[in-house]
This record gives structure tokens, C-alpha cells and sequence, in this order.
């Protein structure tokens, strides 16, 4: 089973992607902020990061900095309501760039082009 | 997909991204974000990245080196998330009344400059210059084969003062479907100034200019820098060719190196005179030739390229918001004199 860290602030979202993410096969963990996702990521693998940006302490960008620094090979999806980010040029460290909506269908295409079921 | 508005009153096009923010509070500068990191520790632009770009579309590099690997000196990638995207011909639509849009089709390209993550345009060899701008250059003359991008802008934000969000230098081109308004204004000025002098506005400023020398900022066989007569912000410079020609492609092999010094001096005088300041620099030229000939059949001789380089030393406030005026609290001729001490 391919497994996805999911860092985002909102709890809810966390629950809405662990569960819709599940349905389609994957393992999701949940991280609320930069630090539990790096945490985690220093404990486990994983096949696939989905981060947001705009977080308490550091934000989403900062953290793709430092997983870079880690490891380069996990693809990285950024899931950010806010696409005028896809102007800061460090955006190009992640795989995709998915602009938060009401259905989580290009998300989920995306998960499948990067790492398949 | 975005899309592109016009104003239908100011004639203003604007970049409408139709993926629409959840939140207000997504608008809140967010801390590290749109800066410049310095010591990120990772950046896309460096040697031995080259995977984390999308794959390059021109590059020049040594021989043998395959595309996307080490070995290159100046690489050109399309933009990974790009606001316009390559498409075929934009059409004008309305929405049934005055409102006139057209789709958010585009070409968006970065030039990274060098792979060393610290050397600037004004610390690089005159010969790495003269081959960046040989790829501004390549990159246009390529873009403008396909006729429905009318316009190739290229320009470069140095500093996060000027809307750099990688420190890593690079260029943008971004190509759009229609001609930009500040683009347009300059040909009509000067298509309407060709009318009452019989000559290209452009070579009379440049004629005047070096009469009277008070804001030359340099000289030499092909190109005047100046510190224009009405610059809108302080030490803004403009730099010239003194042979006229609409289109920047069309420079030769000399005159490019005669650029590639004349840019490097420029930017060393602002760097020295002004503590390496954040710039923007932008290059006017004509619209796509094959399309302007059509619209301003006298373009070949009214109009005429330039380099326009501005520090950012102020920031555009109310007033100038509100009126267009700008207050500039340095005469351009005490710029002008402070840049040729340098």
C-alpha cells in the first residue's frame, strides 16, 4: 500500500483526505504543521508528500526547502487554496501544484500519475 | 485556466486566474513566503537540479552534455506553473455586453543565467553576458514564429524589493496574445511625434541627449545609457541603441557584445552607487514583427528599442495610484552625474 503524508493545519481536511485517500487505496498520515511533517518523516518512509502552505510556524514552502535537503526523491504535491504562490520559483522543488476546490478529483489524479494506486 | 480581462474603460488587460482563493485571509503576506532565500538550502535553478525544472527547451551548454544534466551556462525552461499556458490562437469574446475577455493563453519561460547560485548579471564575464542576452535573443525570435503571441516580454526582477522570489539569477519572458497597453502607448506617442519631426522620436532624445550630456550615463560606439528627461522613479536608466531598430533580434554579433559591456557597466554603477539595489529591468521592443507590420505599417521606422532598468529605491504609493503622476525626489540629472563618477 502506497503511503502519502498529508501536512495541513486544518483537522478536518486531514480527516476528508485520510478518509477519501483510504477509498482509493493509499495510507494517509496526518501532519498539522512543518515540524510534525518533518518529524515524520525522519521516523517513516513515504511514497508521496501532499503539503499545504499557509501554516502556523513554518509555512509549506519552507518545509519543501528542508525535505529537499532530506530527501529528493519523494514526489510533493502542493494543495494550497491560494494559487499566486505558484509564483515563488522554490514551488518548483514539488511535483504539482493543486489549487484547493470543492472536489478533490484533480488531486487524486495527480496522486495517480506520481505514484499510481 | 486564467483568463484575460479588458477594462472597458482604461483599455487595461488583466490576468484573471479563475481558480478562485477559498479564503480572504489567503491574502495575508504569509512570513518567508515572496522572499528571496538566500540560504534555503535547495534551489530548482542550481547545477544538479535540473530534474526539479521542467525540461529545457534551449540551453546553451558543452558539448556532449545531454539536456536537463550538468554542464550547461545558461539554461531556458517554461515555467512549471505557469499563469498563461501555450495554446492555440486566443479569440476576443464579450459576455453579451460591454465585458470582453479572451482565454489565459501564454507562453511563460525562465532564462537562468549561470548555474552558481550567487553570481549576479553585473558579477558575471562580459562574454556570459553576450550569451544570456544572444538567448533573449534566440528565445524571441523562436516564440514569434508562432503568430498568435503578439507581444515577448522580457524582464528580469532582481532582489525581493523587486518581485524576485529566488535569489538565483534569472530572466522571465512571458509572451502574451495581445500587445500591452504601456507597449502600445509608446507606439502610438511615438507614431504620432514621427508625424511632426519626419524622424524617429527615439533618435531625436538620443541626438539631444548626447548634445547636451547632462543625463548621459555612458556612451560608447553602439549604445547611450540615460537618466531619461521625466524618469518616474530615482536613478532610473534607459539604455539605447544608437543605431535604429524596432527589434531587439535583430542585433549582430557586435553590437551584442557591445550590449553585454554596456549592460554590465550599467548595473556596476548602480550596484557601487546605490549598494546593490533591488531593479527591475524590462526591454521594450516591437510587437511580433509580422503582426505589427500589419497594424502600424511605419513601425520599421518610428519605432525603437530600449532597455529600461529602474532601482527600487521608492514605492509606488496613492498619489501615483491615483494620478499617475510619480514624485521623484532625485533630478535625473544628479543621478545621471552620480552613475558617470562610478
Amino acid at each position: 500500500m502506497k503511503k502519502i503524508l498529508v501536512v495541513e493545519d486544518e483537522k478536518t481536511l486531514c480527516l476528508l483526505y485520510a478518509e477519501e485517500l483510504g477509498k482509493e487505496g493509499y495510507a494517509v498520515t496526518a501532519a498539522y504543521d512543518a515540524d510534525a511533517a518533518l518529524a515524520e518523516l525522519k521516523k517513516k518512509s513515504f511514497d508521496l508528500i501532499i503539503t499545504d502552505i499557509r501554516m502556523p510556524g513554518k509555512n509549506g514552502v519552507e518545509l519543501i526547502a528542508q525535505i529537499m535537503g532530506l530527501r529528493k526523491d519523494i514526489p510533493i504535491i502542493i494543495n494550497s487554496a491560494y494559487q499566486s504562490y505558484k509564483e515563488d520559483f522554490m514551488t518548483w522543488a514539488a511535483d504539482a501544484y493543486v489549487v484547493k476546490s470543492s472536489s478533490l478529483d484533480e488531486l487524486k489524479t495527480k496522486i495517480k500519475e506520481l505514484i499510481g494506486r | 485556466m486564467s483568463e484575460l480581462r479588458k477594462d472597458p474603460i482604461s483599455g487595461r488587460w488583466v490576468i484573471i486566474a479563475t481558480e478562485r482563493s477559498k479564503r480572504p485571509d489567503d491574502f495575508r503576506p504569509a512570513r518567508g513566503v515572496g522572499e528571496a532565500p538566500a540560504s534555503a538550502g535547495f534551489c530548482p535553478f542550481c547545477r544538479g537540479n535540473e530534474g526539479k525544472t521542467p525540461p529545457e527547451v534551449f540551453a546553451l551548454r558543452d558539448d556532449g552534455t545531454p539536456a536537463d544534466s550538468p554542464g550547461w551556462r545558461v539554461r531556458v525552461v517554461p515555467n512549471k506553473f505557469p499563469a498563461l499556458n501555450r495554446g492555440t490562437q486566443a479569440s476576443l469574446h464579450t459576455r453579451g455586453g460591454i465585458f470582453e475577455w479572451m482565454e489565459g493563453v501564454g507562453v511563460h519561460e525562465v532564462i537562468i543565467e549561470n548555474p552558481e547560485h550567487g553570481q549576479e548579471l553585473a558579477d558575471l564575464p562580459v562574454g556570459h553576458v553576450r550569451d544570456i542576452l544572444g538567448v533573449f535573443a534566440q528565445r524571441i525570435k523562436t516564440i514569434e514564429e508562432e503568430l498568435h503571441y503578439q507581444y515577448v516580454q522580457v524582464f528580469k526582477n532582481k532582489g525581493k524589493e523587486a518581485g524576485a522570489s529566488l535569489s538565483h539569477p534569472h530572466t522571465q519572458i512571458v509572451a502574451t496574445p495581445i500587445v500591452p497597453k504601456r507597449i502600445e502607448e509608446e507606439i502610438y506617442g511615438a507614431r504620432r511625434l514621427f508625424r511632426s519631426f519626419k524622424k524617429c522620436v527615439f533618435c531625436r532624445i538620443i541626438r539631444e541627449e548626447r548634445e547636451s550630456g547632462e543625463r548621459v550615463v555612458h556612451l560608447n560606439r553602439h549604445f547611450v545609457v540615460i537618466a531619461p528627461y521625466a524618469s518616474r522613479f530615482p536613478f532610473e536608466v534607459t539604455i539605447f541603441p544608437l543605431r535604429h531598430s524596432p527589434f531587439f533580434a535583430d542585433l549582430n554579433e557586435e553590437e551584442l557584445g557591445s550590449l553585454a559591456l554596456t549592460l554590465k557597466t550599467t548595473l556596476i554603477k548602480l550596484k557601487e552607487t546605490l549598494s546593490d539595489p533591488a531593479y527591475n529591468l524590462v526591454l521594450h521592443k516591437s510587437p511580433n514583427p509580422v503582426l505589427a507590420r500589419k497594424r502600424w505599417p511605419d513601425i520599421d521606422r518610428h519605432y525603437h528599442w530600449h532597455f529600461e532598468i529602474f532601482p527600487i529605491l521608492t514605492k509606488v504609493a496613492g498619489f501615483e495610484w491615483g494620478t499617475g503622476y510619480y514624485i521623484n525626489p532625485v533630478p535625473p540629472e544628479t543621478a545621471a552625474g552620480f552613475l558617470r563618477k562610478k
